[in-house]
């Protein structure tokens, strides 16, 4: 008979008793490794764009928008918190932090914008000299990524165009 | 040597036919013969050398070749050796000879690289579209590399519908599908039933189609791949995130750290653990039996959360890149897993002892769905379905990869056949992989956890990998190639086999079953393709088309 069986099967569920957590009327805590949203420190970031390029769901943008200023736009829509880009910050500007409730009806609420200020190089005009390791995080010339449109598009340019985006700073052009 | 053995037996055999034979390792056999005698070599192995079909591959190598690429990939489980049969063909309609009728595993894959590649498969037994959706324009083949990731055809037939086969004598069809409130993937059966028996069916899947392959070979690199494989399930994600990795690193001829490789065999049993608690959990609420599916869950849930912990997500856990991984395991984390299973095991062992004696569920899950050997051959089945078959195959123990080889395990297996006798393998199967957790705990040697990769890797290499996933053998094949992509990647998740074997397992039985074989396989299904609505104060009732409901669904002010 399978009575003993029924038996048993009850004292396991009584032994468990009742194991739902109160969330979400008290908070969940998250272990320390955790891979929630990821927070980018513009006291830290030095524009390398190793994060844009290595990007699985291609969510973060570069855009120079002259010689000096450089925008970076984590867009946060379709990023999985894989955390590649914080494994390759060469200055640990990125944490996964340990946000993880990022629901919201406005998008850019999960999103961040960094505008960098570029050092200017004496010899090439770019911010880095060559070798370095920001060299293999394939950095080169200026990006132009369409930020309007937010859209990833991963082409460089050696000299920026003509037109200024920006008003108040003059650009030097080869 | 049985790869040597082999080789000779072939050579006698077809001589000329080969043109070229690669061996990278006593493991695998690439063998290049020429189209004529592809069918011939398919069947040769399938037939007097009883090797197991594992997948057949299209791929577009024109740019480098001219020519389009078409493999069948055969496994020698008692030998631990992979044999691959390739072929070049070309021309405008490239064809190559079906062997579909001979070996009916391999029908969905000579199926997919016609609608994916356009590789004719002439002479297949069922040429019908299997992959593309229906309004897709004949003879635009996606995967070709003239045909861009982000393509969308202009001539999209959006009202071209799917034609089922005609409806056998007396019976009566039956919509299955595409959604079912238990399961979550969507997947049409069209059974054909007679009263309540079912006498044969008719499948249309692929809706989640998401082209992960070709996103991989166009827009992403070796080391993004991994995020992305791993999102190809939900369930046995870390699966694919290893294979793909073991892949790439065999076509580059790389090794893992020692380390690496413990770490990877931990975190796949993990998700064996995770995988096959929440599979007994569904099947008994399939049945009927919420008490386990409640209990299965509870006991799952310490696992998931040691998951989180080591890798900082209860289920992606984003482990690999090529040559390594990329979360280290420290003491802390070694201590909690091994509280984990210890834990775990009691509780698992309690529940096995309740449940195996439970003549209820025995009632319900035996003769059901049952795969015959001769079955799980012919169709390739894979996993506790094959196992639950009496046929002993497991990728961990034939075709041993990570660090399989350096721990103890049994594999286990029933012959019963029936959906029963896969419950009790994937029940058992969970004190296999605490074992194998243990040992690798005790055993991991220190060291780095990724290799360093300083050289681009080589283009036009080929590799293999298997990986034994909770509900079978995962298998990848990769070709390298250029600009730190690969040329190909294609992926066969052992539901593939599995699916394919459906349509036998539910000949003959009755209706109420169809719902718990499905679910032993671990896949989806159900519901009809309209919806009837009633209005409450009319009592009048009106039933909506497929169309109309998804002009309904489109408009924007709902």
């Amino acid at each position: 008979m399978s009575l003993a069986a029924k038996i048993k099967e009850v004292l396991i569920c009584l032994r468990a008793g009742r194991v739902t957590l109160p969330y979400p009327f008290e908070p969940a805590t998250v272990p320390k490794a955790f891979r929630g949203r990821p927070i980018f420190d513009v006291e830290r970031c030095v524009g390398c764009a190793g994060c844009a390029n290595n990007c699985p769901a291609r969510e973060i943008l570069v855009e120079d928008v002259c010689q000096e200023v450089r925008i970076l736009k984590y867009l946060g829509r379709r990023c999985t918190y894989c955390g590649r880009c914080a494994d390759l910050c060469p200055e640990n500007a990125i944490t996964m932090s340990n946000e993880f409730e990022t629901a919201t009806d406005e998008i850019s609420d999960v999103g961040q914008t960094l505008e960098l200020f570029m050092g200017t190089c004496q010899r090439c005009g770019r911010c880095f000299t060559s070798p370095t390791p920001l060299e293999e995080l394939k950095l080169k010339g200026y990006r132009i990524d369409d930020l309007m449109n937010e859209r990833w598009v991963f082409r460089s340019k050696p000299f920026l165009n003509e037109e200024k985006t920006v008003d108040d700073i003059d650009i030097e052009l080869d | 040597m049985f790869i040597l053995h082999l080789l000779n037996r072939l050579q006698e055999r077809f001589g000329d036919g080969i043109s070229r034979v690669d061996m990278t390792s006593d493991e695998r056999l690439y063998l290049y013969v020429k189209p004529a005698v592809l069918r011939n070599v398919c069947v040769f192995l399938f037939d007097t050398m009883s090797a197991r079909y594992a997948v057949g591959i299209g791929a577009d190598d024109t740019p480098y070749s001219g020519k389009y690429q078409v493999a069948h990939n055969f496994a020698f489980d008692g030998k631990n050796l992979f044999c691959s049969v390739i072929t070049y063909v070309d021309g405008t309609a490239p064809e190559v000879d079906s062997i579909s009728d001979r070996i009916p595993a391999a029908n969905w894959s000579e199926r997919e690289f016609y609608d994916l590649v356009g590789v004719r498969a002439a002479g297949h037994p069922f040429p019908k579209r299997l992959i593309l959706p229906d309004g897709w324009p004949d003879g635009e083949h996606p995967l070709r590399k003239d045909v861009p990731w982000n393509h969308v055809p202009e001539n999209f037939h959006s009202g071209r519908e799917y034609e089922f086969e005609r409806l056998p004598e007396g019976c009566v069809a039956v919509p299955f599908g595409p959604f079912h409130p238990t399961l979550d993937e969507p997947a049409h059966f069209r059974l054909y039933v007679e009263g309540e028996r079912i006498a044969g069916c008719e499948y249309r899947g692929f809706m989640a189609h998401r082209g992960i392959e070709k996103l991989a070979e166009s827009v992403l690199t070796y080391n993004e791949i991994p995020m992305m494989a791993e999102r190809i399930c939900g369930i046995c994600g870390c699966v694919h995130n290893v294979a793909y990795a073991q892949a790439v690193e065999e076509a580059a001829a790389l090794s893992p750290t020692k380390r690496a490789e413990y770490i990877r065999t931990i975190m796949l049993e993990v998700e064996r653990l995770h995988s096959h608690l929440l599979w007994v959990g569904l099947a008994c609420h399939i049945a009927g039996f919420d008490t386990l599916f409640m209990q299965s869950f509870r006991i799952r849930e310490p696992v998931m959360r040691i998951a989180e912990k080591i890798t900082g997500n209860r289920k992606t856990y984003a482990l690999c890149v090529i040559g390594g991984v990329r979360w280290n395991l420290d003491e802390d984390a070694c201590t909690g897993l091994r509280r984990v299973i210890d834990n775990l095991e009691d509780e698992w062992r309690g529940v096995v002892a309740a449940v195996s004696k439970d003549k209820n569920i025995q009632r319900r899950t035996r003769d059901v769905g049952v795969a015959s050997p001769g079955l799980v051959k012919r169709m390739g089945l894979l996993g506790p379905v094959a196992r639950a078959s009496g046929i002993c195959i497991d990728a961990r123990r034939d075709h041993p990869y990570a660090a399989y080889d350096e721990v103890e395990f049994d594999v286990i297996v029933r012959e019963s056949c029936d959906v029963w006798a896969r419950i009790l393998v994937r029940a058992l199967e969970v004190f296999e992989s605490i074992r194998i957790i243990r040992q690798c705990l005790s055993k991991m040697p220190d060291g780095p956890i990724a290799a360093e990769i300083t050289d681009e890797l080589p283009s036009a290499r080929t590799g293999i990998s298997s990986v034994e996933a909770p509900r079978g053998e995962a298998h990848h094949f990769v070709i390298t190639g250029e600009d730190n992509k690969p040329r190909r990647w294609r992926v066969r998740a052992p539901t593939y086999q599995n699916l394919q074997g459906i349509p036998y397992m539910i000949k003959d039985q009755t209706l109420s079953d169809m719902t718990l074989t499905l679910g032993s396989i671990d896949p989806c299904f159900s519901c009809t393709d309209r919806v009837e609505t009633i209005d409450i104060r009319s009592c009048s009732h009106r039933v909506y088309s497929g169309r109309e409901l998804e002009s309904l669904v489109r408009r924007k002010d709902k």
